[in-house]
């Protein structure tokens, strides 16, 4: 073989070679696709799809199982999570990157960050026992109190309050994906030019007037995407919420009642379930959680590369 | 009121209520921390280290097993995770670059970035626990590397995309393949970004609980043998701080110090090193 | 290349690691007897130097682990019965007797103070009783003082054989209990909490106030929960204690040929704790050699673990009945 030939086969094996690493990546999503689905074939041939979805009995012993008290555990906790830490991130940006003075801009962020980095177990234990105490004495008591006496709005607080209920677990759930809604909030607030932001100033606007006027309008693309993506991270959180929701297959009407989301269903079901079709079951489970947050974040990137494009 | 006090009203009142999120932002971080550090500190001790849990109701023992055995199966992750993830990087950001498969990869990583860690450990047991009959630590090294690759791919993606066009043109001037002008110039380039984006990836992995759970499982005894269940420390912690015992919650609260220090100690090093490598 | 030197020497050590060979024994299963298991797999490590390893994953998880023989041998606080044990291949013995013990945590009440009927325990599960100072709980403990709360009930979130046993106690004393919920591993709860495991469940009742659970004995004991007394068949109140298990073990009939498939709830005598169970290992058949190396701790447990098991309050086999096992085992070709 010639030098010229050996060259142009080792830069096509090396081609070859980074082009299967990255292969990898579709492999393994189709990989995991298909396997759910073969794997829950027996629970999908038994319950379909829409029975499955609405029925809200888990009942092991007479195996009858619906997805619908899962998904709504999940539902509810992750749109509460997000309630809470939409104000308090977008909050965090504006700091981050119109008031704060440069000196603690860096240590902030650093901050923010390590609160990122905290891995999602040691959320779950702190919550179990630091958060649920507070929670159960001191929270809910006090919201039971005063914002449970408003009719309608009160049913939401009635109940015990145990602080091991869906408002401990979407508090320990909020602030675990503040640090990541306000690290992408901040990022697109920055990429506001700053010609724009000058040009208000110099008609006399206050600083609100120009973070509202200016700012916020040019990234509301960016913020959403990045609240989106924030969701289908909350969607598929398990450990924060396993120690603090109670493990409770039912439809509850009070933020005081225990819960179970998808995530802490197979957590805690998954070594243990002793059918077939109660494995089928958890597997069909985690197919609608693995495709949920798909869908969830590839809208979420759809929204980003929208925004983006020219 | 004349409106432009209302105005400045409602600026004092906006700018409050941000600081005001920071300050809660900042308040929990610390309040995490230093619960971790007030409960754990007590629990760390030599023995912690060295010596494996006895069983409940015995006084003393460590979690050594976990301690290596998350050792173990990290760095399994990281053999498998890191090389693919670097080469798959170089694809998207050289071969595959304007083609739209490579976009298309591009994002789907990023979507798989964030897909659910224990949908990933479901599908680890379904290919790598049942097939192989016992659950064993190759499985959940597995499962980690999974959630590693996308991150990995990604970063080396946008560090070797910041390399400019034109030290590469000069090389292919010299007459270099693309393979050497990747190898020796783009790499190079990139490699602080790159070692960055690895270490990232490691944080990130290293404090998953929810893979681990179908797929290493647990141990009770010290363990090198992949092929066997393998302990962790964060499976450990799961168990542990469920658990009734207060010796057991009080080692939980050690192992969640030692875990989380790791992790931030990491996450600050990655952050330093780009810090001074771009100001350079 | 520097990384490439990296990934080298993180690859020979990641193959060296595996040349060790291991010769762990691998169980999974009940929690109810994990307490005595991992004391007995502590002990045989030191006199044998084989380690065994036991998690603690629930009833249900250890049948199914064991069906799908990803493990060496399962654990059941719920007897498998006779057919399934033909279709899964499997070989069953009991290795240890507990109780299940209710554990509520009320201020004030100490431990043995609280007495209930099964029909009063099994209202409280079915959420019809709702505070503690109701007047069917009242009736049983005049004289004391029962606050005005209500109650929060903690089971099991997980397959579990404590609440098979606890479930079949209840569908025995209660009509309702076992037309509206029955009996098995992990039943449809009207009301309450799940904690994971026995452990879990400890938890929870530790953590929440004028709660109610059910746990084994050891873990009541272990974290000093508050017991109540239970009315067993023979009408008196009796409290959980070794000799309360013991009695209600005395009176069982144990046959090898349904795999010792038996049940130890509401048994008779003066004596009786009315929950008790036996905790029970299923072997795959067809496995004979892993097979052997985990009847060999079992042996060794049943000859040197009795004072352990006495310990953490578990009954240890009658000497008949190990006998009796030890038949079992040779017959079905393990010695």
């Amino acid at each position: 073989m010639s030098k010229q030939n050996l060259t142009d086969y080792k830069d096509t094996l090396f081609r070859v070679i980074t082009f299967g690493a990255a292969m990898v990546v579709l492999v393994v999503i189709v990989g995991i696709f298909v396997s759910l689905v073969e794997q829950s074939l027996p629970a999908i041939r038994k319950f379909g799809f829409f029975h499955f979805i609405t029925t809200p009995i888990w009942d092991p012993v007479h195996e009858v199982f619906g997805a619908a008290s899962s998904l709504y555990g999940t539902i509810v906790t992750t749109v509460l999570a997000m309630a809470i830490a939409i104000p308090v991130s977008i909050g965090i940006a504006i700091f981050m990157t119109e008031l704060c003075p440069n000196f603690l801009k860096g240590a902030m962020g650093t901050a923010i960050e390590l609160l990122a980095a905290i891995p999602s177990i040691i959320y779950g234990m702190w919550g179990l026992f630091t958060l649920a105490p507070i929670m159960g004495n001191t929270v809910e008591p006090f919201l039971q109190h005063t914002i449970g006496k408003i009719p309608y709005l009160g049913s939401l607080f009635s109940g015990t309050p145990l602080g091991i209920d869906i408002l401990t677990a979407s508090t320990v759930l909020s602030i675990m994906i503040i640090p990541f809604m306000a690290s992408i909030a901040r990022d697109t607030f920055m990429l506001t030019p700053q010609v724009l932001r000058e040009s208000a100033y110099g008609i006399g606007a206050t600083r609100w007037e120009v973070i509202r006027n200016v700012v916020l309008p040019y990234s509301k693309g960016g913020v959403f995407g990045g609240m989106v993506i924030a969701m289908g991270r909350a969607l598929g959180e398990t450990m924060a919420v396993a120690f603090v929701l109670g493990n409770k297959h039912q439809i509850a009407h009070s933020l005081l009642d225990a819960s179970a989301t998808i995530t802490v269903t197979l957590a805690n079901e998954f070594t243990e379930a002793d059918s077939n079709m109660y494995m089928a079951s958890l597997f069909y489970l985690a197919l609608i959680l693995f495709v949920m947050s798909f869908l969830t974040l590839a809208a979420a990137k759809f929204i980003l590369k929208e925004r983006s494009a020219p | 009121m004349n409106i432009l006090t209302k105005r400045k009203i409602q600026n004092k009142m906006a700018l409050s209520l941000s600081v005001l999120a920071a300050a809660i932002g900042l308040f929990w971080l610390f309040f995490i921390l230093w619960d971790i550090f007030r409960h754990g500190m007590s629990f760390i001790t030599m023995d912690l280290f060295t010596k494996d849990p006895m069983p409940p109701g015995f006084k003393g023992g460590g979690l050594r097993n976990a301690f290596v055995g998350q050792m173990l199966i990290t760095l399994v992750a990281m053999v498998i995770g890191i090389p693919f993830g670097i080469l798959g990087g170089t694809f998207l950001s050289e071969y595959g670059r304007h083609s739209r498969l490579g976009r298309f990869i591009s994002t789907l990583s990023d979507i798989m970035v964030s897909v659910p860690s224990i949908v990933i450990g479901t599908f680890v047991y379904a290919i790598m626990v049942r097939p192989i009959g016992h659950f064993n630590g190759w499985a959940g090294g597995v499962a980690l590397a999974i959630i590693m690759i996308p991150v990995v791919i990604r970063t080396t993606e946008d560090m070797m995309s910041l390399v400019p066009w034109s030290l590469r043109e000069a090389a292919f001037a010299l007459g270099a393949p693309y393979y050497k002008v990747i190898t020796q110039v783009v790499y190079r380039g990139a490699a602080t970004g790159i070692f960055t984006g690895i270490l990232l990836s490691i944080a990130r992995v290293a404090g998953e609980t929810a893979p681990l759970l179908f797929t290493s499982f647990n141990n009770s005894f010290f363990t090198t043998n992949l092929n066997e269940s393998t302990p962790s420390l964060t499976v450990t912690i799961f168990q542990y701080a469920m658990g009734p015992y207060d010796d057991w919650h009080g080692m939980a609260w050690a192992a969640a110090l030692v875990i989380t220090v790791a992790i931030l100690l990491v996450t600050v090093a990655g952050r330093l090193l780009i810090k001074w490598r771009y100001r350079n | 290349m520097n990384l490439k030197n990296i990934f080298l020497s993180l690859l020979f050590i990641a193959t060296s690691l595996t040349l060790t060979a291991g010769d762990t024994i691998n169980g999974a299963g009940a929690t109810f007897p994990y307490p005595v298991y991992s004391a007995w797999a502590f002990n045989y490590y030191r006199a044998t130097g084989v380690k065994l390893n036991y998690q603690s994953i629930g009833s249900g998880g250890g049948v199914r682990q064991i069906k799908n023989r990803t493990v060496d041998f399962g654990a059941s606080d719920a007897p498998v019965k006779p057919a399934e044990l033909k279709a899964g291949n499997f070989l069953q013995f009991p290795a240890i007797i507990g109780g299940v013990v209710p554990v509520v945590n009320v201020k004030g009440l100490k431990a043995g103070q609280l007495k209930l009927t099964g029909e009063a325990l099994a209202d409280i599960f079915l959420g019809e009783i709702k505070k503690w100072n109701d007047p069917r709980i009242e009736a049983i403990n005049r004289g004391l003082t029962l606050p005005d709360s209500e109650i929060t009930v903690v089971h099991r979130s997980d397959g579990s054989g404590t609440t098979a046993i606890f479930s079949t106690y209840l569908s025995v004393c209660s009509g309702d209990w076992s037309r509206k919920v029955g009996k098995g591993k992990s039943v449809n709860w009207p009301v309450g909490i799940g904690g994971k495991g026995n452990e879990g469940v400890a938890n929870y009742v530790k953590r929440v106030n004028n709660s109610i659970g059910y746990v084994e004995f050891a873990y009541a004991k272990q974290s000093k929960m508050t017991y109540v007394k239970l009315k067993n068949k023979s009408g008196r109140f009796v409290e959980p204690s070794f000799e309360a298990f013991k009695d209600a073990a005395a009176g069982a009939k144990w046959n090898p040929d349904t795999g010792y498939y038996l049940w130890l709830v509401d048994a008779p005598g003066d004596g009786s704790w009315p929950i008790a169970g036996a905790s029970f290992i299923l072997l795959g058949k067809e496995k004979p050699g892993v097979n052997r190396r985990v009847v060999k701790f079992f042996e060794w447990a049943f000859k040197n673990g009795d004072a352990t098991a006495e310990k953490l309050i578990y009954v240890p086999l009658p000497k008949l009945l190990k006998s009796s096992i030890q038949d079992y085992w040779k017959k079905n070709g393990i010695d």
